[in-house]
């Protein structure tokens, strides 16, 4: 196989949740002395950014996007093994909740299980959760970023409630905020100081994956 | 969600029947029990009523049409028909048997 | 045409904008490109592109159909606008009345301030009554409307397992398990309430946002539909969906052999026709990122190809954030306008 085909095959064993595929593609990887990283990004990656674009046209479901997720995280387990760390793609680490008073979280965890599926390690805290708690828990789990969601016009204050709180602790500029939900806007983002708008789950991906680069 | 001068009033002027100003209510009860098309539930209830479809949706002849035939206007005096009294006419006019016609019937002995 | 003069319009998400002739027409082919991929329907002809710009530009701050072409509406504010949004103390029965005396609404639905089926049920009596007292004194139809909601039966606010919590954990035979066993308890509360309307005389039920919780939630309002357009004579249905695909968090749910994932309103109606409902009430998501223009004409797109599909009326759901109309409480009646002409004069559509 050459580099071409090789980086197809790693494409391809995300789209087919196909796990020995996935694994012998690096295999060949290695065996040629390929760029692991390149394969981790540009191959495995390209796939699961495929899978994200097809998800949310509705051509692949939620299930699908899950199995293909456990090929992603065996095949970035299996890279990592054969990397100097030095070398190790950059990670970050999300907590993600809907807030206060709304039990919606059928959005927040289709954003959990995507940026999940991109290598970011994500902190899902449920529904109902209080602001100070997203705080709390991204200090506690040294978060880079904090996601809410919020589904009621009457809830969304909350996710002001979460910036004005940062602010407050003096760790505004230690996190970068995300918020989301059907009547979240830009408009409102930028009213009450949140650092993105992310309109879908896969604006949640490019959001974090631009976050990420930078960091 | 939203407001009532940006959603219900601006719709009903820019683009809706306006109700029982008109035939609205008619022409939606018939989408609802036969399940017609609009052209198809204006064309069946301007029928019933003597009208033009182009009638149908003008409210000053409606308002003459529905004092006339006692099923409810928007301005409920001078003993014009409201409510439930309009809809036992409504009923009639249009060859519908409706719900809550029903239910009163049964309720006050008459059926 | 003047390169350089601009139109008032708007984005998705109100915030006005100024966008020249060109932009415009960029704008609208490509929001009717999107629509036809997505769907894999056709995109508009050059006429109705043409259309939706002229009604994008025309003058003046409300537009209207022409004499004839007017249409009928449908709701799903629960009799409860005037009280709970706009703050004014009425009680459902008068804010029905308002709706048909003041606002021109030819029918509106009495709902539950917490707008759904299961916490609904509860309170089922008080609710039939309020139904009751709107039907003796309005001439126009009354509906029941709320809410499908499967979320609602997850733990700790319901019986089964939480599928949104399952699926992420890779625990997705117990999640799939979690969404078939919440299908049989929303339907049994939907047709517990519509039992209880039928009994006081309503004329029709909301099953309102059918789809928000994904294929699971679709089926739920099919199969109650189903059940009710059987048992219930006279009592009619109209499902209005959550969003523009049903979403698959199962991903395996069929509905008369056809699969429930994925599905867009052209294909969605004809699923709602088979369960027995009278009206479809169909959902384009607005963009908040895009322009008014571009998203009207995807909206016309979707729109034009699912009436084109039904043999029941399409009500396409012009609230906040859908079929072209902005995402924002207190709405502009410019864009709203527009929408509403756009999509009764190129998709021809039966009602709002």
């Amino acid at each position: 196989m050459n580099k071409e085909q090789i980086f197809r095959a790693a494409h391809e064993s995300i789209m087919e949740c196909d796990e020995d595929k996935a694994l012998s593609a690096i295999g060949e990887a290695k065996a040629q002395g390929l760029d692991l990283v390149e394969l981790l990004g540009m191959g495995f990656g390209a796939g699961i950014r495929e899978l994200g674009d097809l998800f949310g046209r509705g051509e692949i479901f939620l299930p699908e996007l899950i199995y293909s997720t456990e090929v992603m995280k065996r095949a970035t387990e299996e890279i990592e093994a054969n990397i100097e760390v030095s070398d190790k793609p950059k990670k970050g680490r999300m907590v993600i909740g809907t807030v206060a008073g709304d039990v919606h979280d059928i959005g927040k965890g289709i954003v959990a299980s995507l940026v999940k599926s991109n290598g970011i390690e994500v902190f899902d805290l449920g529904r109902e959760v209080p602001a100070q708690t997203f705080i709390d828990k991204a200090e506690e789990y040294q978060a880079d970023f904090i996601g809410s969601s919020a589904l009621l016009t009457t809830t969304m204050t909350e996710q002001k409630k979460i910036e004005d709180l940062l602010r407050q602790q003096g760790l505004r500029d230690k996190y970068k905020t995300m918020v989301g939900g059907a009547p979240v806007t830009k408009r409102w983002a930028e009213k009450i100081g949140a650092d993105a708008y992310c309109e879908d789950a896969a604006d949640s991906v490019r959001m974090v994956l631009e976050w990420v680069e930078r960091k | 969600m939203g407001d009532p001068l940006g959603t219900e009033a601006t719709h009903a002027i820019a683009a809706g029947m306006g109700g029982i100003r008109t035939a609205g209510d008619l022409v939606l009860r018939m989408q609802l029990t036969h399940k017609m098309k609009i052209n198809e539930a204006k064309k069946y209830v301007a029928e019933k009523l003597g009208v033009s479809v182009i009638e149908l949706a003008d409210v000053v002849r409606m308002t003459e049409v529905r004092e006339d035939l006692g099923i409810g206007i928007q301005e409920p005096f001078n003993g014009a028909n409201v409510g439930m009294e309009a809809k036992f006419r409504i009923s009639e006019i249009l060859g519908q048997k409706i719900n809550s016609v029903e239910r009163f019937k049964e309720r006050a002995g008459l059926k | 045409m003047d390169k350089d003069k601009k139109f008032f319009t708007r984005m998705g998400d109100g915030s006005v904008v100024y966008m020249t002739e060109e932009e415009i027409r960029d704008d609208i082919r490509d929001g009717v490109a999107d629509a036809a991929s997505r769907g894999k329907i056709p995109p508009l002809s050059d006429e109705e592109m043409e259309h939706i710009y002229q009604i994008v530009t025309m003058p003046g701050n409300v537009v209207g159909v022409e004499h004839g072409n007017e249409i009928v509406s449908t709701n799903d504010s629960g009799s409860d606008k005037v009280g709970a949004k706009c703050g004014v103390p009425v009680e459902r029965t008068t804010q029905a009345l308002i709706h048909e005396r003041v606002l021109g609404c030819d029918s509106v639905d009495i709902g539950f301030r917490d707008y759904n089926y299961k916490t609904a049920k509860g309170v089922v009596e008080h609710e039939a009554f309020a139904v009751r007292g709107a039907l003796n004194i309005t001439a126009m139809p009354i509906f029941y409307g709320a809410m499908t909601n499967l979320g609602f039966y997850t733990k700790p606010d319901g019986p089964v397992d939480n599928w949104a919590e399952l699926l992420p954990q890779g625990r997705i035979a117990e999640a799939l398990a979690a969404q078939e066993e919440a299908v049989e308890h929303a339907v049994k509360d939907v047709v517990y309430v519509a039992e209880q309307m039928h009994k006081v005389g309503a004329d029709a039920m909301n099953l309102d946002t059918s789809g928000a919780a994904g294929d699971a939630d679709f089926l739920a309002a099919l199969k109650a539909t189903e059940i009710i357009t059987q048992r219930f004579p006279g009592l009619a249905v109209e499902i209005g969906m959550a969003g523009e695909f049903v979403l698959g968090m199962h991903g395996k749910l069929t509905y008369d052999g056809v699969r429930l994932a994925g599905l867009y309103p052209h294909k969605q109606v004809k699923l709602v026709e088979k369960a027995g409902a009278s009206i479809f009430g169909a959902v384009v998501n607005t963009n908040c990122n895009m322009t008014f223009p571009w998203n009207i004409a995807r909206v016309c797109t979707f729109i034009k190809a699912t009436v084109e599909a039904a043999d029941i009326p399409v009500h396409a759901n012009v609230g906040m954030g859908v079929c072209g109309i902005p995402m924002c409480e207190i709405l502009p009646s410019d864009v709203v306008s527009r929408a509403d002409k756009c999509m009764v004069e190129i998709c021809k559509i039966d009602g709002f």
